[in-house]
């Protein structure tokens, strides 16, 4: 909600400076604008919970899941964390089909996670890779990084699959 | 163990602090501290912030082309232990660090060479400008008040004033 008020007041001020007769200065525009996005770059990341949509970084052929439950912990998953999904968009010909339920692991999430020596990581996007119910991944390709923390949590194909560790 | 550097400060991090973020295109952000993390969220350029590295040697605050920093080097393959060479590293690392301290002096004395003379150079402008607000040591309050009603300012005033009031009632 506060978060709904502030950026209202941002486009309500943008059009009252606007309406206040051109002053059409680039510098006051641009400034507004970075105010604006550093505001919605420091939103608070949290956990995939119910309803999480996350981008499919794998050739399984489903582009986008919803989370309909995270196997562990009580506020949602995290990286590294499997959830049961349901498949929102897909590719045709996939080997998924939408509306099918599924399972994936985080392979990418927004929100930080500590690393074992107490630094932390964190990613661009919320992202994941469709396992199977034995946790073998369902797709032959993962695409961008991965931490190495899927090691620890045995998804070593997934890891040797990838393009990039972090 | 690997010490990396603040991706905006530059300064040393060490094992268990900081954050790192990761891009989609796998670039790897270091930060050293909250500080760091968040000037970067804000989309600051480290060349244009005053209190990094990256600022203070583009400005040529710091000494930056000297012998001493090229013993610091990234090396991917780990060495083989050797307790001769580790000993004379370690005996190394402090005489380097005495050097690069005494030169960074050297560096900063150079630096501020000019200076006393220009501070002094504009004190005298000041000055000499600024003269007429100097006042004589015996000169007093009530004298200065006593010149300021001597003058005939008021009265060529009030003379404006009247012939104001008559162009009105005319």
């Amino acid at each position: 909600m506060a978060a709904n008020s502030a950026s209202n007041c941002i486009l309500v001020g943008r059009s009252l400076l606007r309406g206040l007769g051109n002053f059409s200065s680039g510098i006051l525009r641009s400034s507004q604008e970075t105010t604006c996005n550093s505001f919605l770059a420091q939103q608070i990341r949290t956990f995939i919970q119910m309803r999480s949509n996350l981008k499919v970084v794998d050739n399984s052929g489903a582009k986008r899941v919803m989370c309909i439950q995270a196997l562990k912990g009580k506020k949602g998953a995290r990286l590294g964390d499997t959830i049961i999904a349901s498949v929102k968009e897909a590719q045709p010909g996939g080997k998924v089909k939408k509306g099918q339920v599924v399972y994936g692991v985080v392979v990418r999430a927004a929100m930080q996670r500590g690393r074992c020596d107490g630094s932390e990581v964190k990613f661009d996007d919320n992202a994941v890779v469709l396992v199977n119910k034995q946790g073998e991944p369902i797709g032959t390709r993962v695409f961008g990084p991965v931490p190495h923390e899927l090691r620890k949590k045995k998804h070593v194909k997934i890891l040797s699959l990838a393009q990039h560790i972090a | 163990m690997r010490l990396e550097k603040c991706w905006f400060c530059s300064s040393t991090i060490y094992p268990g602090h900081g954050i790192q973020f990761v891009r989609n295109d796998a670039k790897i952000f270091r930060f050293c501290r909250s500080k760091c993390h968040k000037n970067f969220k804000m989309k600051r350029n480290p060349r244009k912030v005053k209190w990094t590295k990256a600022y203070r040697r583009l400005h040529g605050k710091d000494m930056t082309q000297d012998s001493t920093f090229e013993f610091e080097r990234k090396r991917n393959r780990p060495e083989r232990y050797d307790r001769n060479l580790t000993e004379n590293t370690l005996k190394a690392i402090k005489t380097i660090d005495k050097v690069r301290s005494r030169r960074g002096e050297m560096h900063h004395k150079n630096r501020m060479k000019g200076k006393a003379a220009k501070e002094r150079r504009e004190a005298r402008k000041e000055h000499d400008q600024q003269l007429h607000m100097v006042v004589a040591p015996g000169a007093t309050l009530g004298s200065l008040a006593k010149d300021a009603t001597a003058t005939p300012a008021k009265a060529k005033v009030k003379v404006q004033q009247e012939s104001e009031e008559n162009r009105m009632e005319e």
